[in-house]
């Protein structure tokens, strides 16, 4: 059994990529991830990790080096946050459309501006269409978990695709939560050492992201759109093997609180759904009928799995915690994605948007308890006003 | 619409430390982990971080290290400030002027000040809700124990030179002393120099608020 410690989500992430055994790291410091970072170098200093620690020179370098690192056969990670995420964007699609299986940690931060380092989940939403894997944890045990899961799931032989595995700027970063860490011996028994079949070897030479006509892009296209698709089942399998060897278990896709007999629910990522749990709680006791609903997964995207769970309530309040400015419902990508879920089933399910927490300030219980109010008024009338409300100032 | 009432958690105790930027950045972490870490021994729920907004790579600006403790799971485990204190701490006693050190206090609140001087003479300095303060204490914790100074466990990282060798001992036993927030042998339990701590509750100076003319 694994051993409890009340530590960071920086800290839960680098307890993963150490039991991992992870061989290369690539490091550049934006808060609030650096905290990964420094945990990390602290164990290579200390002899606990036996890894390649390099620090890049931007965040453009810093994926450049863990793709060479994976096409090398190396188990890779590397990490960022904010402006940091965005600077390396044009890194990413090379990495997932050459199919390297390395790992990316996001500690969310807002981009420029505001800029004050608060956590949006606009930096890494940014990436979500880049092929790679994408899910949020919402606690600091969840963070060290998705670790091991991730590297599980995107080295699958059926997947090899890169995994962004994202955590909440600050309140699942920094603020210390109690984490098992678990058992080396367990981890081997999960997570089998990663093998690339076409290593980037000096004896047998290869080229690698070469220029292509036009006609070969269809099928390269289509092979990474089915290996996104086909991620679906394998990241059931993971979830079911994780808590046969672990004794934790997660619902892969999405968790339901509190939902049974709900008329309305609000539907989450990340940290928040925490809060909004515990209002949910204190209002059932009230006796309204309330739920949450969390997304654990963003890419793929469990469009079934939200149906199922959405489909249930009178009134969904979909919150974003991301700045997606100009878009279609003019609130968020969260309520686009759900909306495009519901779709088929008609006018069945009112929708709305909640776009809160920017800038890096909670959403509070109070916000969480105006956004109950407004579905059951929309649960009620079985009409909603407008597509979406940006908190504090429209609700 | 209001919904103050429903999210109260009457059993919540918090303690917020003031420090200077990056000099005591660690010894302000280290009371609020060491005295979470000993209440968690008791059996108590506990959460112990930094504010995340004082910029605390900014030399000698005032920064905050929170804890809560309470007989519940804490709920408000995302409420990332201390906004009512039940304890507040200074490592150094030129926090007294010119930050709001008691903003938002609860009614019995407890300061313990990291000073030479007595707490008749820090009160002086004091404003604010002065009269929300239970007691006034002082406590010379430097003078017991120099300061680590380390950015070790910055940023939510492991503190490899560990938790309550410096100065933060000796006001951590200062805090206990003052609010029986927890129980002496357990923050001995925790803390790396346990008889800079011992000597910190021993030399702490309690002062009752009443008796310096500061309640109601």
């Amino acid at each position: 059994m694994g051993v409890k410690k009340r530590i960071s989500g920086c800290v839960a992430v680098a307890n993963g990529v150490k039991l991992a055994d992870v061989d290369v790291i690539c490091s550049y410091p934006i808060r609030p991830y650096t905290g990964i970072m420094s945990e990390l170098a602290r164990m290579v200093a200390d002899g606990e990790l036996d890894a390649e620690f390099i620090h890049g020179e931007g965040e453009h370098a810093q994926l450049s080096v863990v793709y060479g690192a994976s096409a090398c056969g190396a188990r890779a990670f590397t990490g960022s946050s904010g402006v940091g995420v965005t600077y390396a964007m044009e890194v990413y699609s090379p990495i997932s459309g050459e199919r390297l299986p390395l790992q990316m940690a996001i500690a969310d931060r807002t981009l420029d501006p505001p800029g004050d380092f608060g956590s949006e989940h606009t930096d890494a939403l940014c990436t979500r269409d880049q092929g790679w894997l994408q899910g949020w944890s919402s606690t600091p045990q969840e963070a060290l978990d998705m670790t091991l899961m991730w590297y599980r799931i995107g080295e699958d032989p059926r997947v090899l695709l890169p995994q962004y595995s994202c955590q909440d700027g600050y309140f699942v970063s920094h603020i210390l939560g109690e984490v098992e860490i678990p058992d080396a011996a367990q981890v081997k028994e999960f997570l089998p050492p990663y093998k690339n079949h076409h290593v980037l070897d000096v004896r047998r030479p290869q080229i690698i992201g070469a220029q292509i006509e036009p006609a070969m892009g269809p099928p390269l296209q289509y092979q990474r759109y089915q290996a996104v698709e086909g991620a679906r089942q394998v990241i059931k399998q993971a979830h079911a093997e994780f808590a046969g060897i672990f004794g934790r278990s997660y619902d892969p896709f999405v968790e339901e609180y509190m939902t049974d007999d709900a008329e309305a629910a609000i539907f989450i990522q990340g940290a928040h759904a925490e809060t909004a749990k515990t209002v949910a709680r204190r209002l059932r006791n009230l006796g309204e009928k309330v739920g949450v609903v969390r997304l654990r997964v963003f890419r793929p995207y469990p469009t079934q799995e939200v149906r199922l769970a959405l489909s249930k309530f009178k009134a969904v309040g979909v919150v974003d915690n991301s700045a997606n400015f100009g878009i279609a419902g003019s609130s968020g990508v969260m309520l686009t994605e759900a909306r495009t879920a519901l779709y088929n089933l008609g006018d069945k399910v009112k929708t709305v948007g909640f776009v809160g927490g920017l800038g890096g300030e909670m959403i509070t219980h109070d916000e969480f308890y105006r956004m109950f109010a407004k579905l059951k008024e929309i649960a009620k009338n079985g009409k909603t006003d407008r597509d979406g409300y940006w908190l504090p100032f429209e609700l | 619409m209001t919904s103050s009432k429903l999210f109260e958690e009457p059993g919540l105790k918090q303690i917020t430390v003031w420090a200077r930027g990056v000099y005591e950045n660690k010894e302000a972490r280290d009371v609020v982990v060491a005295v979470t870490e000993a209440a968690a021994l008791e059996g108590k729920f506990v959460q112990a971080w930094e504010n995340y907004v004082d910029l605390p790579d900014r030399i000698f600006v005032p920064v905050r290290a929170y804890g809560k403790i309470s007989d519940q799971p804490i709920e408000s485990k995302y409420v990332y400030e201390n906004e009512t204190p039940d304890i507040v701490a200074l490592t150094e006693e030129t926090l007294v002027k010119g930050v709001p050190i008691l903003g938002g206090i609860r009614p019995g609140a407890v300061l313990v000040v990291n000073t030479k001087r007595s707490p008749q003479e820090i009160s002086k300095f004091l404003i604010g809700d002065t009269n929300k303060l239970k007691a006034v204490v002082t406590v010379d914790a430097s003078g017991i124990k120099q300061g680590v100074i380390t950015l070790s466990g910055a940023e939510g990282a492991t503190d490899a030179s560990g938790i309550g060798g410096g100065f933060s001992g000796p006001l951590a036993g200062a805090v206990v002393k003052a609010t029986g927030i927890v129980s002496l042998e357990s923050l001995l339990q925790i803390v790396k120099d346990k008889a800079a701590a011992r000597a910190g509750y021993d030399q702490a100076r309690v002062a009752d608020a009443k008796s310096l003319g500061l309640a109601g």
